[in-house]
């Protein structure tokens, strides 16, 4: 076997092949070296056959217009060839190419074979994003997070046809005793739940209602057998559904899915960790707990949870960590006289790994405990000990500036707001950012009061402080090529600076300036959508955006946590494929369209 | 001249007409890339383990048309080669007899020009076998790409240090390194560096990086 097809055996689509379908391309392959400029499959012509990159960069272009590009491990000529039509573009090599050139007739042989690897030619980006997904098969731990729907958790369904007279339908399920009624249609299920019963019995004198037919929602929105739980939970809720019909492969039912068990079930398994924090009696037994946590993440990640799921489960346990370290480390007389409060990511919800620690406290007015240095400085340390990289803008609770009583706070709020300074709006972002975690929040819940009234007085401060916006350019240039300049990081962007950073900070600019509470971008994206700033489907757009980010953002991290290398904000764009690429530089169109958006809201180009 | 008398005489002594097409003119644009594991770096002492032979024709490689011979062991290999090749016992279960491995190496190879990474040591191994079997050594041109490689680099470095290491050519010349080190995929890196330096006319002194 020649390693190189061992690279090959990582990569979608062949993926999704088996060691004979490998033995047929070893045997048909060969592997060729281009000079750049070389034609290799000119417009109009037909591929002589299909072209996996080793090394090196093609170009398709269509008059001198450039369509696209190709990297290491991307496959081209293959549409064509299955399609049987010629090229519609040039296929050229911009960067000296190795490649391997699979014969046509084995590739063709090869796809009649195996169905799933000839239609990923013709997926669309985001079924080939859930195949990278469900690629992703690691079994470190077995951990339940990541459970599959088990038909030990489904409703038997009750099916009727489709002309079945209403009465009669409802007398089959109070008979079954099942959840929902499916009806069965000649193309495909619709389903009729208790709310379409209550519709039933107030119009059906005036819409004339009869036959089973007429009060279904049809088609029935359905999930296939071996979804992930966590997936199954965010299409009920981003459908607002309560029933959830499961299809089998073959589009066969399974069973009905119902939100309340599947609710329960999770939150049986998920608080594991949770519990054990919970449990906890001493500050050893808090860091341990908090070990696991992080082995957790790689296994939901690399099991396709969403990241925002992720990030939401990290951040309940971290404020469970948090508040048991606030009760063991801090003494009894604080409890009630002081706000742990956290900041930044940790306090948005969204830091997944530990990136840093920012967190700050408020002291009531006038209490002023002596050993108050030393308890600080063991907090911070078991946070140092637990693995939390000290903040590097020192926003902590062992520096004072971060330590003190509400009524100095509300000094500097006033002040930061009176005197814009660029110091003053990172501080005033950390702070709008902050999450009271443990003692009293009473105190918390004053100073944001405080914040969000003198906000409300003084509207020309959130020009001010959404410019920031501004501060990075796109990652994306003309023709939508990624721009990656810096000198120590060839093929790299800094996905924080050129997207995160602008679409975090438009949504608190905006945020604030509506007076939400909430500190979570996603939470805040749909607290914008529900006060009237922007409609569902923009909303939708911008946290599908950042979850493509995210996603692609703590693959890399996690990666780099494995490697033992540095966490930071770099994705390398060679060990993307080029559909997570092509995701990627979509998102990066949205978020460079939400920028000008919130640059028009705020006037932004009027104040310099 | 010197080079003809020393063919005409390899020939005389050959003495199995069926490897007469060894000594044909080279007519054909292919080159044989070539690599051999062995129990040890001493020819005369040390035995051949594999053979992994990959064609070149113009711009391609033909690994479809790849060889990779394992060969039959008398001794017990030691354990010091066994974790430098990582060839277990078990791998030469489709191993041959030394004479069949000559055999359809040769056969492979043809007249066609021999290239190869430390050619010279191959070269020696192979005709360690055949001068007893066949009476003669390898008359086939031969290719050394560290050569080749040196005198392209020279061009842009005079006075330098020039580091001939397998590794070091292959990330200068920007190839994918492959993890297994096997007489194949060694052969077929070797074969990817001889197609890179055949079509590069100076290599840039300084890698971007």
């Amino acid at each position: 076997m020649i390693a190189l097809f061992d690279t090959l055996k990582n990569n979608l689509p062949f993926s999704l092949l088996d060691d004979a379908a490998f033995e047929q391309i070893e045997e048909n392959s060969q592997i060729a070296y281009y000079p750049r400029e070389t034609v290799i499959i000119s417009e109009e012509a037909s591929p002589k056959c299909v072209y996996l990159i080793i090394k090196g960069t093609v170009e398709a272009k269509n008059a001198e217009e450039l369509i696209d590009i190709y990297h290491t491990n991307d496959v081209f000529g293959a549409i064509e060839l299955i399609k049987d039509a010629p090229s519609a573009y040039q296929y050229i090599v911009s960067e000296e190419l190795i490649c391997y050139e699979l014969a046509t007739e084995t590739f063709l042989t090869l796809c009649m074979n195996n169905q799933t690897f000839k239609t990923y030619f013709f997926s669309s980006i985001v079924e080939r994003m859930e195949l990278i997904k469900e690629k992703k098969d690691y079994a470190r731990t077995a951990d339940m997070m990541v459970a599959r729907i088990d038909e030990n958790i489904l409703h038997a369904a009750c099916i009727v046809d489709a002309d079945t007279a209403i009465v009669e339908a409802l007398a089959k399920l109070e008979e079954s005793r099942a959840v929902a009624l499916i009806v069965k249609n000649e193309y495909g299920y619709g389903i009729v739940t208790d709310a379409d019963l209550r519709y039933y019995i107030l119009h059906k004198e005036e819409d004339e209602l009869s036959k089973i037919s007429q009060l279904q929602s049809y088609p029935v929105i359905s999930v296939e057998e071996e979804t992930l739980l966590f997936n199954v939970l965010l299409t009920m809720t981003e459908h607002n559904i309560k029933h959830l019909p499961v299809m089998d492969d073959k589009e066969d039912l399974v069973g009905v899915l119902e939100l309340t068990d599947l609710l329960s079930y999770l939150s049986n398994q998920t608080h594991f960790i949770s519990v054990q924090m919970e449990r906890a009696e001493t500050v050893d037994e808090v860091i341990e707990a908090s070990r696991r946590i992080e082995i957790m993440v790689g296994v939901l990640h690399e099991k396709g949870v969403k990241s925002r799921y992720v990030a939401k489960m990290v951040s309940e346990v971290h404020k469970k960590m948090y508040a048991k370290l606030f009760a063991l480390i801090f003494p009894k007389s604080w409890h009630k006289r002081c706000t742990l409060l956290l900041l930044g990511s940790e306090g948005r919800g969204e830091q997944i790994l530990r990136t840093d620690q920012d967190n700050a406290i408020v002291f009531e007015n006038g209490f002023e405990p002596e050993e108050k240095e030393a308890v600080l400085l063991h907090f911070i340390e078991t946070l140092d000990k637990i693995g939390f990289p000290r903040c590097p803008g020192n926003v902590m609770i062992i520096n004072p500036k971060w330590a003190k009583s509400l009524d100095a706070y509300k000094e500097d709020i006033r002040h930061w707001i009176s005197t814009p300074s660029a110091d003053g709006m990172m501080d005033m972002a950390i702070v709008y950012d902050t999450y009271a975690v443990a003692g009293n929040i009473d105190l918390f819940k004053e100073m944001r009061s405080y914040l969000l009234d003198k906000i409300k007085e003084h509207k020309e401060f959130l020009s001010y402080f959404a410019r920031s916006i501004e501060s990075f350019e796109s990652p994306l240039g003309l023709f939508s090529r990624f721009i990656t300049s810096e000198k120590n990081h060839k093929n790299e962007i800094d996905i924080k600076k050129g997207a995160l950073f602008a679409l975090i900070h438009g949504v608190r600019a905006l945020s604030l300036e509506y007076g939400i509470k909430k500190t979570n971008t996603t939470q805040r994206i749909k607290e914008l959508n529900e006060l009237g700033y922007m409609n569902q489907e923009d909303a939708r757009d911008l946290l599908e955006t950042l979850e493509v980010i995210n996603t692609i953002r703590l693959h890399a991290q996690l990666e780099k946590l494995q490697q033992e290398e540095e966490i930071d904000n770099y994705i390398c764009l060679t060990t993307l494929g080029k559909l997570e690429r092509d995701t990627l530089k979509e998102a990066l169109k949205t978020v460079e369209q939400f920028k000008k958006r919130v640059s028009y809201h705020f006037h932004l180009s009027m104040v310099s | 001249m010197f080079g003809t008398l020393k063919r005409k005489w390899n020939k005389k002594h050959l003495t199995d007409e069926r490897f007469a097409f060894l000594f044909d003119e080279t007519s054909n644009d292919e080159v044989v890339v070539f690599d051999c594991e062995t129990t040890g770096l001493n020819p005369k002492k040390d035995e051949l383990i594999s053979i992994g032979a990959v064609k070149i024709k113009g711009n391609k490689i033909l690994t479809n048309e790849a060889i990779h011979i394992y060969v039959q062991q008398k001794k017990q290999i030691s354990h010091e080669s066994i974790t430098i090749h990582q060839i277990r016992h078990c791998d030469l279960e489709d191993a041959v007899p030394i004479e069949e491995a000559i055999e359809k190496f040769l056969y492979f190879i043809g007249n066609r020009t021999l290239a190869g990474y430390f050619l010279e040591f191959d070269v020696a191994m192979i005709n360690k076998y055949i001068k007893p079997m066949y009476g003669i050594a390898l008359p086939n041109r031969q290719e050394e790409v560290s050569a080749i490689y040196y005198d392209k680099k020279i061009a842009t470095i005079p006075q330098g240090h020039i580091d001939l290491k397998f590794n070091t050519i292959l990330k200068d010349l920007d190839l994918p390194t492959l993890q297994a080190h096997d007489a194949l995929n060694d052969a077929v890196m070797t074969a990817m560096i001889y197609l890179k330096l055949k079509h590069v006319k100076r290599i840039r002194n300084v890698r971007r990086e």
